[in-house]
C-alpha cells in the first residue's frame, strides 16, 4: 500500500522531472516571445518582433528549403528502400534473413560522429564534392534503421495468410502487394517516413561533418549563436520544435490508427443484431 | 458427371526435409462430387489440398486440372480458390470488396462484377451484406463470405480446409446444412478437408481417410463406417470396439470366429481363415442385465461408466474374458444400466466387420483403443 506521504513525495519527484525535461524547453519558447534583446529575466513583455525577424531573413530562408529539401530527399529514399528491404525481408526464408536485418538495423547504434567522419572520409575517398545531396545520403544511412524497424515490426504483423488468399484469388506478386500488403500498413509506412523526415530535418552531427558550402537550419543555428546570441535564435529552434512535434503526433497517430485498424480485424466484433442469422 | 475427372493425382508424394508428408498418392475427385479428405492432424490432408490449390509443388507426381497438367502453375494461374481455416478476409475492403477481389485481378468489368457478388451473396444467404466490414461480422458469416468469394470465380474445383474447425459447435451444424445446399445448388466440385469424421459423414459424396501421408480407404460414407479397409479407418469413422480373434471357418459371407475362447457368428464378405480383427460398433452391442444361469458361451462383464446421450445411454463394459472395456450404445428406450451391475454382451452378426490381422500385430493403441468422437 502506498501511503498519502509516500505518495506526495513521489508527485514531487515526478513535478521536478517534468520541470527538468521540459523546463529548459518552455524558456526558450519563452524568450521567443521576449520584447526585448534580453534573454534573461525579468520578463519585459510578449513581442512577436523576432518571429518577424527571422521570416524576413534571407538566411533563415534559404536554410529552411535546404533543410526541407534534404529531409523530403531523405524520407522519400527511406521510404522507397526501407519498404523493400522490409518487405523483402519479411516474405523471405532464406538463412540470409536474420542476419540481413540485423546488417539492415545495426546502424542505429552507431554514433553520429561516426557516421560522420566515416562519410567525410569516404566521399573525399571517392571525390564526391559536399552538398546537400551528400546531407541526404549521409542522412539515409542514420534514419534508414530507424525506418526499417518499425515497417518491419509492421509486416511481420501481418497475416500471411491474407496474401495466399490473394494469390488463390489470381493475384499475382505484384498485385498481392498493391492490393492487399500496401493497403493494411502504409499508414504505418507514411508514418515511418514522417518519423525519418523529422530524424533528417533537425539532425545536426552528420550533417556538420558532410555538409558543404549551403545551410540548413541547425547549420544557421549553430553558426549564429558563434557570433550573437539573441532571441531570434529562440524563435527559430521553437519553430523547429514545433515542426518536429508535429511530424511526430502524425507518426504517432497514423501507427496507432492502422493498429486499431488491425486489432478491429483480428477480433471481430460480434454485434448482437447482427448475429449469425441473416 | 462427365467421364473426365475434375481433380487427378498422379503418384503424389511430397516431402518436408526429410519428413515424408505424403507418399505416392493416387486419387480422382470427380465433376460435381463432394470429396473430403479425412485424417488426423499431421495425415497429409492439409498438403495435399495445398498442392492442389498450387501454394506447394508436389516433390514428385503430377496435378491434372480437368485434364491439364498444373504441377508447374502456381496459385495465381489456377482455376482453384480456397476458404481457409481461418478467416482470411482483407481487413481494409468491406464485403462486395471481398467478394469481388478475384473478379477485380481478373479484369472483369464493374457491371458483371456487381451482378455476380451479388449472385454470389444471394447463394450465401448473405443479401445486402456489400458495405459491411470485416469485423462487423460473426466467425459464420466470415466464412459464408469467404465462401462466396471463391465461388464467384466459378473454379474447377473449391477447396476447403477445415472451414468450420474454428466455429461453435450449433453454428458448424448449420453451417453443414448451408455448405451441402450450395453445393447442391451450384453443382461445383468441392474437395473438403477435415480432422472431424462426424463433419465427413454428414457432408461427403465419398471420403477418402488419409493416414500418416497415405492413403488408406476412398469410399461412400456408408461404405468407409460399414466396410472400414483398416483398423485405422474403423477406428478414425465413427466409433469402433476392434477386437482380436481368429476366424475359424467361413462359408459365403457367414464366418464363425472365436473370441476369448467362445464361438461367434460374423457376416463379412472376403473373410479368410486365421487371425483377423472384429471391427464392432457400439450401437451394434446389446448389454442385458445379467440373467440368472448364464452359459459358458455368453460373454459377461460388468458395467463401467454410463453416459446419457440423449438418444440413448453410452456405456463401457469391462467384459471379464477379455482384457479391455467394450464401448455399447443402447437406446434411450432400453432400460438404464448402472455402474457396477453385472451384464451380458451380445452382437447382431450382421453388423460387425473382419479385418485381416498379422499373428503378432497389435492395433495401434491397444486392442480396445477407440477413437474420442472429434479427435483434436
Amino acid at each position: 500500500m502506498t501511503g498519502p506521504g509516500r505518495s506526495g513525495l513521489a508527485g514531487a519527484f515526478t513535478v521536478a522531472g517534468v520541470l527538468f525535461l521540459w523546463g529548459p524547453l518552455l524558456v526558450v519558447v519563452l524568450f521567443s516571445l521576449h520584447s526585448t534583446a534580453a534573454l534573461s529575466f525579468p520578463f519585459r513583455g510578449f513581442s512577436l518582433r523576432w518571429y518577424e525577424e527571422i521570416f524576413s531573413s534571407a538566411e533563415v530562408r534559404s536554410a529552411a528549403e535546404n533543410s526541407v529539401i534534404v529531409a523530403t530527399v531523405t524520407a522519400a529514399t527511406t521510404l522507397l528502400l526501407g519498404t523493400l528491404a522490409a518487405y523483402g525481408l519479411t516474405r523471405t526464408s532464406s538463412r540470409a534473413r536474420g542476419p540481413l536485418a540485423l546488417l539492415f538495423f545495426l546502424p542505429i547504434t552507431l554514433p553520429g560522429l561516426f557516421i560522420g567522419t566515416a562519410l567525410l572520409v569516404a566521399f573525399a575517398r571517392v571525390e564526391v564534392t559536399l552538398s546537400l545531396a551528400t546531407v541526404a545520403a549521409a542522412h539515409l544511412v542514420y534514419v534508414f534503421p530507424f525506418f526499417f524497424l518499425i515497417a518491419r515490426a509492421a509486416l511481420d504483423r501481418l497475416d500471411p495468410a491474407l496474401e495466399e488468399a490473394a494469390a488463390d484469388l489470381g493475384a499475382g506478386r505484384w498485385l498481392v502487394f498493391r492490393r492487399v500488403t500496401l493497403p493494411q500498413v502504409w499508414p504505418v509506412l507514411v508514418g515511418a517516413a514522417c518519423l525519418a523526415f523529422a530524424l533528417s530535418f533537425d539532425e545536426f552531427v552528420i550533417t556538420f561533418f558532410v555538409i558543404g558550402p549551403d545551410s540548413t537550419l541547425p547549420m544557421f543555428i549553430w553558426s549564429t549563436l558563434r557570433r550573437t546570441i539573441d532571441p531570434s535564435i529562440n524563435a527559430i529552434s521553437t519553430l523547429l520544435l514545433l515542426f518536429t512535434l508535429l511530424l511526430f503526433v502524425v507518426t504517432f497517430a497514423l501507427t496507432s490508427w492502422s493498429e486499431r485498424r488491425r486489432r478491429g480485424s483480428a477480433e471481430p466484433l460480434v454485434v448482437p443484431a447482427l448475429k449469425d442469422a441473416p | 458427371m462427365s467421364g473426365e475427372p475434375r481433380v487427378r493425382l498422379e503418384g503424389v508424394s511430397h516431402r518436408f526435409g526429410d519428413v515424408a508428408a505424403l507418399r505416392d498418392i493416387e486419387l480422382d475427385v470427380a465433376d460435381g462430387e463432394l470429396l473430403t479428405l479425412l485424417g488426423p492432424s499431421g495425415c497429409g490432408k492439409t498438403t495435399l489440398l495445398r498442392i492442389v490449390a498450387g501454394f506447394e509443388r508436389p516433390t514428385t507426381g503430377r496435378v491434372l486440372l480437368a485434364g491439364e497438367d498444373v504441377t508447374d502453375r502456381p496459385a495465381h494461374r489456377r482455376a482453384t480458390n480456397m476458404v481457409f481455416q481461418r478467416s482470411t478476409l482483407f481487413p481494409h475492403l468491406d464485403v462486395f470488396g471481398n467478394v469481388a477481389f478475384g473478379l477485380r485481378v481478373a479484369g472483369v468489368p464493374r457491371a458483371e462484377q456487381e451482378e455476380r457478388v451479388r449472385e454470389a451473396l444471394r447463394l450465401v444467404s448473405l443479401e445486402g451484406y456489400e458495405h459491411r466490414r470485416s469485423h462487423e461480422l460473426s466467425g459464420g458469416q466470415m466464412q459464408r463470405i469467404a465462401l462466396a468469394r471463391a465461388l464467384v470465380n466459378r473454379p474447377q474445383v473449391l477447396l476447403l480446409d477445415e472451414p468450420l474447425a474454428a466455429l461453435d459447435l450449433k453454428i458448424r451444424l448449420d453451417m453443414e446444412a448451408e455448405l451441402r445446399r450450395v453445393h447442391r445448388e451450384t453443382g461445383a466440385t468441392f474437395l473438403y478437408v477435415t480432422h472431424d469424421q462426424r463433419e465427413a459423414m454428414a457432408l461427403s459424396d465419398r471420403i477418402v481417410v488419409m493416414n500418416a501421408g497415405a492413403v488408406e480407404q476412398v469410399g461412400t460414407p456408408a461404405e468407409v463406417y460399414g466396410r472400414p479397409a483398416s483398423t485405422f479407418a474403423a477406428r478414425f469413422v465413427g466409433d469402433a470396439n476392434v477386437l482380436p480373434v481368429d476366424v475359424l471357418d467361413v462359408s459365403g459371407d457367414d464366418v464363425s470366429v472365436s473370441l476369448a475362447e467362445r464361438r461367434r457368428q460374423v457376416t463379412c464378405a472376403g473373410a479368410r481363415g486365421g487371425p483377423a480383427w472384429l471391427v464392432l460398433r457400439p450401437e451394434a452391442v446389446q448389454v442385458e442385465r445379467l440373467a440368472r444361469e448364464a452359459g459358458a458361451e455368453a460373454l459377461t462383464g460388468i458395467v463401467r461408466d454410463v453416459a446419457f446421450r440423449g438418444t440413448g445411454f453410452q456405456y463401457r463394459i469391462a467384459v471379464d474374458a477379455l482384457e479391455a472395456e467394450l464401448k455399447a450404445e443402447a437406446p434411450a428406450s432400453s432400460p438404464e444400466l448402472a455402474v457396477d451391475e453385472r451384464v451380458t454382451v451380445n452382437w447382431t452378426p450382421s453388423a460387425c466387420w473382419l479385418l485381416p490381422r498379422d499373428d503378432d500385430a497389435r492395433a495401434p493403441g491397444g486392442p480396445l483403443a477407440t477413437r474420442e468422437e472429434t479427435p483434436a
